[in-house]
Formats: structure tokens, sequence, C-alpha cells
């Protein structure tokens, strides 16, 4: 596009009949800052004075109807689209890597009904989450859809990636909580998917759009399940000297359905570093917060149940005080410069597996990391943080406060970290994500992950988008 | 090295490396909001200027009207855990950019009128103080020159609460539009001309009207400029001394026979002094009989009204800044809108009919329900 100047400009202007001139931008400040979303390698790049390939327009759609039409353009000229929500993603999967149009969905960010008998909200997808939250906050409920990006996520956003919240262990993930969507097909198709997500007309084709992260098309509005907000909620921690055994404790309280609404498990490392810098506690040993909501009554007696399982197990109660504090404090981890943050070099590789595998895949990869990147003096720091009755997820990350400064053995030095986490993840039974999605940076594990079912997944992708338009080089797809 | 080029490496730098990847702060930033643009978000302005700083962008015009986008309101600051003094950040950017006369024209036409005539309304100078009195007032230019009635009002509840100040600062600026467009020296000035003012009252404690005008003479100064409050003066907004008088039934209303639902709207910088939320509301519910409605951007989440730079710099942002706050009141079912800034009540008033709304100023209703 940028050397052929008439032929963008005359696309800049089908886009601008389309929107309006005021919703499209090919003003260079704002292409820089589209540019990059948050995951780590395209804020390391811009850090080191590098630019980046930014997107050719930027398009502010006002309706279903119009990107619709937007994606006809991109059809015919064979221009990537880049759908963007809150630019949040850690994973790079808002990046427009090979240009193209970037459709920012904020404008369309109506609620669209609530209605209070089901509990459902229908609201369009660009919405900001903490926005949403607030509107139903007012009226008695939430949509526990606790993400500490819920400042800055749009619900299509938490959609897309398959998110998760704080709250997920009682509440379910994103994807839990939605009943329906519409969604805009890359060839234009405006669809709305069955209205209620439990039924036995056909396959459960709704949530291939789930996770696809913009690859089979846009979702544009949503209507997701809500919750009362809770009559009570009761935080305590406990402080255990062996993570194997709390993560047991884990385990007792899940298979046996008390229903907390969180429990996060911090490794010692996390602990001692991440624990003591944002909350101010200093404790050696695997520090545990675990929730409980709803009723008073029951919520009581759940957590009675589940202090027998840490008294047994070795756990030693810290009381309410220090769980209060995480609840209040708990987004505070990811605000600067409490959170990681540049020069460092750092990476978030989450994964989630069944319980009897946990406990192995944790050591194996802090191992992989720890021994492979002695050199470098990495750290290794993890948090088990969203429950199944199955399994968990760990939350580990890596982190390199002296990496290279030269860009590209940066971006290669982070690849193989990343690398060696990965391995030993799938080596033992992991998933490659739970929640932060593919994007750019996990897209070279799909076909691992994924095996003989990977091709499948591509000749749906080549049903839905024939040209290969919808964010290019995301979730394991070429352009 | 200049002044303006010491606080850029002082107050900028570490902020912006805080704030050119967070997106924490996003949802509650009123530009965001309006223009949906990435670029206009506490991140958009963290990363433009930190990125000027590494050389991969240059201050152009497009860039210059990015910085002075900004709404210097302190909504991304008031929801900051780390306390980022980002709109302080940007502030002294703008004065590095302004000494290099790369800021928008109509900045530097603001400020020769702040310079000339110390408002950027009318040319005229301001009155002097006469006479002394234990308490002043603080007018400004907003008071002076966009909603007289407010001061007028204002002076009359204060009489009835056995208050009578001393006027000063009459159609003079605060100081706060100088330093937001990013002429410290000049505000500096505007502070130092009102605080002279203050010292030849007399007064032992300063009153103002807005919460605009209690930002300026307190945190701004301890923050921005380098000019100091003088020592054994009390700061305190009229509204919170009316509310006083109120509470402890010195002051009596009688009750409005309006019986439209109204909606209070916090002014510009109410939630820089997040104490405040409460006085104007009790004392408009101690009038109206009709029910009062919140809007969404209330309180500790409100947004400005449109009457900052913004309304020189940008004026369609600062004009769907009002809009939004008139489409908030109406979506709350409000049909009379209500508030006390006179910065405020002129941008509001101006677009009020549009959306079948009428706007009314708290110290005029106030006054005129006094028993």
């Amino acid at each position: 596009m940028e050397n052929n100047l008439f032929l963008s400009e005359m696309i800049r202007s089908e886009l601008s009949e389309i929107v309006g001139p005021d919703f499209v931008s090919v003003e260079e400040s704002d292409k820089f800052i589209y540019s990059t979303d948050w995951a780590w390698m395209p804020q390391m790049w811009l850090d080191r004075g590098m630019p980046l390939r930014p997107p050719d327009y930027i398009v502010h759609p006002g309706s279903a109807e119009e990107i619709s039409e937007i994606l006809e353009v991109a059809n015919k000229y064979r221009i990537p689209v880049i759908p963007w929500g809150g630019g949040s993603g850690t994973q790079g999967g808002a990046l427009p890597i090979f240009g193209g149009i970037l459709i920012d969905m904020k404008r369309m960010d109506k609620i669209i009904a609530i209605d209070e008998k089901s509990l459902t909200v229908t609201a369009q997808a660009g919405i900001i989450i903490a926005q949403l939250e607030w509107a139903l906050n007012e009226k008695g409920f939430m949509l526990p859809h606790y993400a500490a990006s819920s400042n800055c996520a749009t619900l299509g956003g938490a959609l897309a990636p398959r998110g998760t919240g704080t709250l997920s262990t009682k509440y379910g993930k994103a994807e839990d909580m939605v009943l329906s969507m519409q969604i805009v097909l890359p060839t234009g198709e405006i669809i709305r998917t069955p209205p209620v997500p439990k039924h036995a007309a056909g396959p459960d084709w709704f949530r291939l759009f789930l996770g696809a992260e913009g690859t089979f098309g846009i979702i544009t509005e949503a209507t997701m399940q809500l919750d009362y907000l809770p009559e009570a909620r009761l935080m305590r921690a406990i402080l255990f000297n062996d993570l194997n055994k709390a993560l047991e404790v884990g385990r007792l309280i899940m298979t046996h359905r008390l229903n907390p609404l969180v429990i996060r498990l911090y490794d010692r490392e996390s602990t001692s570093s991440q624990v003591k810098k944002v909350l101010g506690y200093e404790y050696d040993g695997a520090y545990m917060v675990m929730g409980f909501d709803g009723d008073p009554e029951i919520a009581a007696l759940q957590e009675k149940k589940a202090l027998e399982y840490c008294q047994q197990l070795g756990g030693r109660d810290l009381g309410r005080d220090p769980g209060d504090a995480w609840w209040e404090h708990r987004y505070d981890f990811y605000y600067p410069p409490k959170s990681l943050k540049l020069p460092w070099m750092y990476g978030t590789t989450e994964t989630v597996t069944t319980f009897d595998k946990i406990a192995n895949l944790y050591w194996a990869e802090k191992k992989a990391v720890e021994e492979g990147f002695a050199d470098w003096n990495v750290k290794f720091i993890a948090h088990f943080s969203h429950w199944f009755h199955w399994g968990v997820m760990v939350y580990s990350r890596f982190i390199i406060e002296e990496p290279p400064q030269d860009a590209q053995e940066a971006l290669r030095l982070h690849n193989r970290v990343w690398n060696a986490a990965m391995q030993a993840v799938m080596a033992n039974g992991g998933m490659i994500n739970e929640h932060h999605g593919v994007g750019l940076k996990l897209s070279r594990y799909m076909r691992k992950q994924y095996g003989e079912a990977w091709p499948l997944l591509l000749k749906i992708k080549k049903t839905i988008d024939p040209n290969a338009i919808m964010n290019p080089g995301k979730t394991g797809f070429g352009f | 090295m200049n002044k303006e080029n010491i606080m850029q490496l002082q107050i900028a730098t570490p902020t912006l490396e805080n704030c050119r990847y967070c997106l924490m702060c996003r949802h509650v930033c009123p530009v965001g909001h309006v223009t949906r643009k990435e670029t206009l978000t506490p991140h958009g302005w963290g990363l433009t200027i930190a990125s000027v700083e590494r050389g991969l962008l240059t201050w152009n015009q497009e860039t210059v009207d990015v910085l002075y986008s900004c709404a210097d309101c302190g909504t991304c600051r008031a929801y900051c855990v780390t306390d980022q003094p980002l709109p302080d950040a940007i502030a002294s950017t703008r004065a590095n950019v302004a000494a290099q006369n790369l800021a928008p024209t109509a900045a530097y036409e603001v400020h020769k009128a702040l310079q000339e005539w110390s408002n950027p309304y009318e040319k005229h100078v301001p009155e002097t103080v006469k006479g002394q009195a234990e308490i002043a007032l603080f007018v400004g230019d907003d008071a002076k020159y966009l909603w007289p009635a407010a001061l007028e009002s204002a002076l009359k509840l204060l009489e009835a609460a056995g208050v009578k100040p001393v006027l000063i600062g009459v159609g003079r600026s605060n100081g706060y539009l100088a330093s937001s467009l990013g002429f410290p020296e000049t505000a500096e000035m505007l502070v130092q001309t009102t605080f002279d003012e203050l010292k030849a009252s007399g007064a032992r404690r300063m009153l103002v009207l807005t919460p605009g005008d209690y930002y300026a003479f307190s945190l701004l100064l301890t923050e921005r400029l380098e000019v100091e409050w003088p020592q054994g003066v009390e700061l305190q907004e009229v509204m919170s001394l009316l509310d006083e008088k109120f509470t402890a039934g010195v002051l009596k209303f009688k009750s409005s026979d309006d019986k439209r639902p109204y909606a209070y709207i916090d002014p510009t910088h109410s939630l820089r002094i997040p104490a405040r939320f409460d006085a104007p509301r009790r004392l408009l519910a101690g009038v109206m009989t009709s029910s009062g409605h919140e809007l969404f951007w209330r309180k500790e989440r409100a947004h400005p009204c449109g009457n900052s730079a913004l309304q020189f710099t940008s004026q369609n942002i600062s004009d769907h800044l009002t809009y939004a706050r008139l489409a908030d009141a109406q979506q709350a079912g409000a049909q009379v809108v209500v508030t006390e800034d006179p910065g405020c009540l002129s941008h509001l008033n101006r677009h009020a009919d549009c959306f079948g709304l009428r706007i009314q100023g708290l110290y005029e209703l106030l006054a005129d329900h006094l028993l």
C-alpha cells in the first residue's frame, strides 16, 4: 500500500464512504500508536528505538453493517483486517504485522438490553468491561468476568481469546458466560448464533468463534449471563510450607465442589517477590488466598470445610486481613512500576492441565527455564489461579532483569526461553496457554499442540476466510 | 537548559516510562471516551511523548495536536494505583514544545491574552482589590465574564451566612489555563498577582467558587508551579462553607416549586478534590423536592464539561465533552441540569437545547430559595 498512493487513496475513500471521514485515520501519529499492543515483543522493539509495521488504515465502525462493508473492501483488495478491542493482549494478537485495515471496535459500546428475569445483558462488543460492570452494578448485577484487563479490555476482547477472570473458579471463563453472539464473517455475512448455548440442535459451532482471535470473523455483539452482586464475600489467606500440599488442598476443594470464587496459590518465589512488593507481606512459603461468596451462611460453611482441608495438610491460617488486602489490591499487580515492565524481559507462559499432572508440569517447566537460562539470571515465578473440577491453570512467568540491549538478540532470547517453557509444558500434558490466547507469540506451537487435528482447523479457516484476510499470522494461521 | 527542560526531565520522564504501556486508566479517560481513539488516551499520550524522546516520532502538527488533545482533567491520575502524575508530565512536555515555538497557534494567542489581560475572554485588565476583610473571595475570569450570576448569588448566600468577603482576582485567570497550555511562568505570574492582592486584603481565608479554582490554588501550586501558598491563610470552597452553614442551621431554604427531575453535574476538576462530592448534593436536596438523578460519570469518575484548555486548542473535543455530559444527564432521566462552576454552566448552556435540558446555576438556585 505504501508504494501505491493512488490505490491507497482509493481504498481510504471507500472506507471513508462506509464509516464517514471522521472515523478513518491514515495519520502517522495514529498509525504509530496502533502499531503495538500490550505484548512484550513490540514494546521492547519500540523501546529500543525500532519502529513497527503500522496499519495502513484505522477505522472506527459504528455497526455490524459497516464492518460487513469494510470486509467487502478488504476482500476486494485482499487487504489484512485486524480487529482491535483494547489492545491489552499479551501475545501480540492485535499486531498489524502485515499492515492493512485495523478495525477499532470501541465505537460499538452500547448496552442493548438487560434482561432482569433471565439475568442476561446484551451489549456491543466494543464496550470496555469495567464500564459495562459499573452499569450492571448500578442495577445490582455483575458480569463475573473480573479480568485484570477489565479497565482496558473490551467485551469482544474477552471472548475472542477465551479470556479468564479472577472469579473464574466459581463463575467460569468468559466463554462460559456467553449465551449468543452476533458475528460478521470474513466474507461479510452478519450471522447470529443460536439464542442459547445449551441445546442439542447439532454441533456446537458457535464456539468456533471463541478463541479464534478474530481469524474467523469479528464478534460485534454478545449476550452474557449475569449474576446478582453477592451478599457476602469471605476472603482468607493460608500459608503452606509445601507447594505440593497446597496444590492437593486446591484439588480437594475443587473435587468436593466447595465452590470457591477464587483460589490463588503463589509459589515460594512469587510469594517472596510479587506478594511482598504489592501487598507488603513477608512470608516464607506458598501464600494461598481463597474466597467464597453469595449467601453468607453458605459461604461461611464452604469456607469452614475448605479450612479443614488446609489444616489437615499443614496450612497455617493467616486470617481475613491478608485475604481482604489481596482482594482490595488484586489489580495493583498490573500497575507500573509494581508490574513487570521494561527494560526487563518477561513472559507469561501460563498453561493448564489436570490435577494428576500439574505438579510435575510446574517443576519441569521451572527446571527447564531456570537451568536453561541460568546464565541470564532468569527468575521463574508462578501462581495457580484458575481452578476447575479436573485441574488447574498455572500462571508461570520468567523474568530476566538484564536482557540484551540489541533488539533482535533480545527477541531471539525471548523466543528461546519461551520454547524451553512450551516444550516442558507440552511434554507434561499442558496446553500452550489457558487464557492469554495464542496471538502471534504462540502461533508457531499450534501445529504441534493439535497434531493430527491441525489440518482440520486449517480447512475450517480456508472455508470461512477464503482470502485469508482476517488477522493474518495469528492463532497459527498464515496470510 | 531552561526551566521547562528541567521540569521535563524531572517530572515527565519517569512518569512517561510508567504510563506509555499502561492501559489501566483508559476506561475513565474522558477524551478517550468521546473520541474512541487509542492515540487520545493516557497510554497514547505517554507513548507519543516517550517515542519523541526515543527518536521514533518528532513534534509536528499531528503529534502536537495529539499532545494538546488531553483535557488535563486529572481523571487518569485519580484512578492510578501508583499515583502517576501524567497530567503534570503532559503539561511539562507542552511547556517544552511551547518553548520551541511548536505549540498550536491558539495556545500562543491565549497566552498573549493572559499576559496582557489576565484572561482569555475580554480585553479588560482585572479590577484591583478594594478594602480589607478577614475573608477574601477569589472571583476569577469565568465568573466575571462567562456566568456573572453565579458570583452575585454566591455573595448573597455568603451574606446570609454572615460572611462579607473582599473580592480579589476579579477577572483574572487562576493560572490553570496557562499551566495547562505549557506556559508555567505566566501561570506563576497570575497566581503571584492574586497572592499579592490577597496579602493586601489582609484576609486569613480565601474562598473560591469552584473545584477548579480550589485545585489551581492547592495541588497545581505544589506540583507544577514554583509559587508557595501564603502561610497562615486557609483555602475553602464556597460550596463547602455554605454546606457547613446549612448543616448548622444558619442557612435555611424554602422548597422549590420546580417538580422536574434534575441531575447534578460535578464540575470539571471535582475528582481532584475527592472530599467535595457530598456538599453540593446536600444543599441541592435541601431545595429541590423533585427526584435527583445521578449521572453515570459522577463523583470519583466525573468527567469534565469541556471548559479546559481544550476549548481553545481542540474545540471539537471540547464540544464533545460537553455533549457527553448533557447526554449522560438526558439518559439519567433529568430535565434540569444543575452545577455551580461558571465555566461548566457556560459550556453546558450553549448546547442544552439540543438535548431538551434546562441549565440551572446552583448558586442562583440556592440564593433564590433563601429563607
